[in-house]
């Protein structure tokens, strides 16, 4: 974190990266304050009057204050970060056909991504650490099969590359400590654009998995899957702790009241590990876990639930649940730089900093963010 | 029979009251007060006496098995399967408010485990016969054992099981344990439903004060979002699992096996009572107790839409009220596959109801990333 930090203020020096910045920042520049950088981004919506929504990448800072809304062809979802540069990955949401590069502090179109016709997007990206190749998942719908693309962001996010993710209907990826292993969440459901791109067409054979492979030649290395029973658990959203324990996330595609776990723990070449809260918090998760994220000491990581508006904390030194904070529609989730706290932002336009610790949570001050619907995931530029 | 039947068969009924408002018209916020009002008559008011009637039913249920016990005649077990059924019609009429003290610990769960996928209960209920251990004739020891061997499924099997009642009646060797069996599991229903019944109050408590320095309701609205999930998931529940489960695939795949309480004969009368308990929660008026009006329908803005979905409920009811009680019987009938597929469909027209009338009227519905599904 604290190299990122070094790296960002080196940029900010050196690049020329002034030019880059919206013009009330750029004057600002003399006396620059933390609430003056774009350290959150997400996609998001606006109404538009009973109409189709609009949609947009959008940047706040600490207090909460837009700095910037750039319109989206389609609804986003996930934001990929380029390490030390100004880049930033919006890739549209499952079915998704454009993927955007966008500069980080003004929003501006940096380059476009187009996806194959026999592919689509998955809303999710992950650059490598040295910033060079940009991972993304996709769908290769008339296979039923799921694929990790490759861009080489040096030569102009050219495709260079696509490997197997070794499941189907692949969502969020991530990075393994180390930087040459990606671990990707197979969610297990098959969705054709023929049927309108999200509809799953095969609950009752689904095999969701968590795989890890080679980023350089595509090998897998580990992969885990929970036991036959819980097969309609589709793993959809993941985190990495420093230490390479990986969080995830759960969506039950089964009944309401069929008692599932929800989160598991994955140390790989070990079984995904199950944990579950108390009966009355289990419930309100409602089957259906969002983001995941490890807070910045790497021991706590929360998972949001929209559905039952919570957002909960779990202890991955333990495998124990920690509390829980209600979060109306609340999804996006990010660090800050104190263990056990978080940013929350949610469908309804709320921004929340939360303590896991003494379960606490306080709106972000500026009302401007809640003139927007956060969608499902939120990112920390700068530390 | 499809939901689109379904709609244009109960809407003809109703069509006149619809002309006006087939535009969506935009509505300002509701006030939290509002929501607030609706959540302090339910789960302080309304509520609280149905629990108390559910604890005075077990209690009976207790006593009557007791008495049955020790003297065991066939009057005496019609009495006890009747106290079986008063309690499990409050019960059906309470299970659709699955929160807070309703699901903690289990407790719904242990007291009734339903739906059973894998067989469970009956596979553990054979070997407990035959194995007749001393610690399942304990309350507060079968309390502690398996789900499934302690509730309504397990005391229906030793009660209404034809080969068990004739047991119980002649009193020998496995009719003493089903009886002191049976006696602890209603025993243990008691104790279950007056812990249910003192934890309550807390719960309604704070979810009733719901405002920004609570960390589980920060608002009213997000409060009562909870009610609205309960009516949703409750019909999702009587047309998925209650009636689902037996319809199957197709007609040939029909089972009535798969439905609740269906050694008991009661799966429909479960479904009448879950009806009963789901309206209150729209109508703020729960038999004897609460408020016509005072529910989520206090919220609704048209009284031409309330009447139309009250109107539209009671044909649900008045139409399950021409079927047989259970399942079993329906599907005997000749036609009985097509009339409860039929049924079905009206019970999912009345979701459609919930989800686009009530939840966009009483803005309960879902928000921007809770309906998403990603």
């Amino acid at each position: 974190m604290r190299h990122q930090r070094r790296e960002f203020l080196k940029l900010m020096g050196v690049g020329g990266a002034f030019t880059l910045l919206p013009l009330d920042i750029a004057r600002a520049a003399s006396q620059p304050t933390i609430e003056d950088r774009a350290v959150y981004i997400a996609a998001s919506a606006k109404d538009n009057a009973g109409e189709t929504d609009d949609y947009y990448v959008s940047a706040f800072n600490a207090s909460g204050r837009i700095l910037f809304e750039q319109a989206l062809p389609g609804r986003g979802h996930d934001i990929g970060l380029r390490p030390n540069h100004v880049d930033v990955a919006a890739v549209e949401r499952r079915p998704g056909l454009y993927g955007l590069i966008l500069d980080r502090h003004t929003g501006d179109v940096r380059a476009k991504l187009h996806c194959p016709e026999d592919r689509r997007f998955y809303g999710h990206a992950i650059y490598s650490n040295d910033g060079r190749f940009l991972y993304i998942t996709e769908n290769d719908f008339d296979h039923a099969r799921g694929v990790v693309s490759v861009w080489d962001a040096q030569d102009g996010y050219r495709r260079v590359a696509e490997f197997d993710s070794f499941g189907t209907g692949p969502h969020e990826l991530h990075l393994m400590p180390g930087g040459d292993q990606l671990v990707i969440a197979n969610g297990g459901l098959h969705t054709h654009p023929d049927q309108d791109g999200r509809t799953p067409l095969n609950i009752a054979s689904m095999e969701p998995n968590l795989s890890i492979i080679d980023r350089h030649s595509g090998t897998l290395i580990h992969q885990a899957a929970l036991k036959a029973d819980w097969h309609q658990l589709s793993i959809r959203h993941l985190d990495v702790a420093a230490n390479g324990t990986i969080a995830a996330g759960f969506q039950y595609q089964g009944e309401i009241t069929d008692q599932v776990p929800l989160v598991g723990i994955w140390r790989p070449g070990g079984e995904i590990r199950p944990i579950e809260a108390p009966d009355t918090v289990q419930y309100r998760m409602r089957q259906y876990c969002g983001s995941v994220r490890f807070d910045a000491s790497g021991e706590v990581f929360g998972i949001s639930c929209p559905r039952g508006g919570l957002v909960t904390f779990w202890n991955a030194k333990s495998n124990d649940f920690l509390t829980h904070i209600a979060a109306p529609d609340g999804c996006g989730l990010a660090a800050t730089d104190h263990a056990g706290e978080f940013v929350g932002t949610s469908g309804l336009g709320n921004s929340w900093r939360m303590d896991a610790i003494r379960r606490k949570r306080v709106e972000l001050p500026d009302d401007s963010h809640k003139s927007l619907h956060w969608d499902n995931h939120l990112r920390r530029i700068v530390a | 029979m499809s939901i689109q039947f379904w709609r244009n068969t109960l809407l003809s009924t109703t069509a006149a009251m619809f002309v006006g408002f087939s535009a969506p018209v935009a509505q300002a916020d509701i006030p939290d007060e509002n929501y607030q009002a609706i959540l302090s008559h339910l789960l302080t008011e309304v509520v609280p006496p149905k629990l108390d009637a559910f604890h005075d039913a077990t209690s009976d249920l207790a006593d009557t098995i007791g008495e049955f016990c020790r003297d065991t005649d066939t009057d005496g077990l019609k009495d006890v399967q009747g106290a079986f059924h008063s309690a499990m019609d409050i019960w059906q009429e309470i299970q659709p408010w699955r929160m807070g003290p309703m699901v903690a610990n289990g407790r719904d769960q242990h007291i009734e485990y339903w739906p059973d996928k894998h067989g469970t209960a009956k596979r553990q209920f054979r070997k407990l016969v035959f194995n007749k251990p001393a610690v399942y004739t304990d309350p507060i020891k079968l309390s502690e054992g398996s789900a499934a061997l302690q509730g309504f499924p397990a005391l229906e099997e030793v009660l209404f099981d034809d080969k068990h009642a004739k047991q119980l009646i002649n009193a020998d060797e496995d009719g003493i344990y089903l009886c002191q069996y049976g006696t602890a599991i209603a025993t243990n229903l008691q104790t279950i439903s007056g812990e249910l019944r003192d934890e309550w109050p807390e719960f309604a408590q704070a979810m009733s004060n719901a405002g920004p320095d609570s960390m589980d309701y920060p608002t009213a609205k997000f409060a009562a979002t909870d009610l609205y999930r309960a009516l949703h998931e409750g019909l999702l529940i009587i047309s998925s699992q209650k009636l689902g489960r037996p319809l199957g695939e197709s007609e040939k795949d029909g089972k009535a096996s798969r439905a609740e309480s269906e050694t008991s004969k009661r799966s429909l009368r479960n479904v009448e009572h879950n009806l009963i308990g789901l309206f209150a929660i729209y109508d703020g008026k729960w038999g004897d107790v609460g408020e016509e009006g005072m529910g989520l329908a206090s919220l609704i803005d048209s009284s031409l839409l309330d009447r139309s979905f009250r109107l539209n409920w009671q044909t649900v009811q008045d139409r399950l009220s021409e079927l047989p009680t259970s399942v079993g019987e329906l599907l005997e009938q000749p036609d009985g596959y097509a009339k409860l597929s039929d049924f079905a469909g009206q019970i999912d027209f009345l979701t459609s109801l919930v989800e686009n009338d009530v939840g966009g009227n009483t803005k309960l519905g879902g928000g921007f990333n809770s309906l998403d599904g990603d």
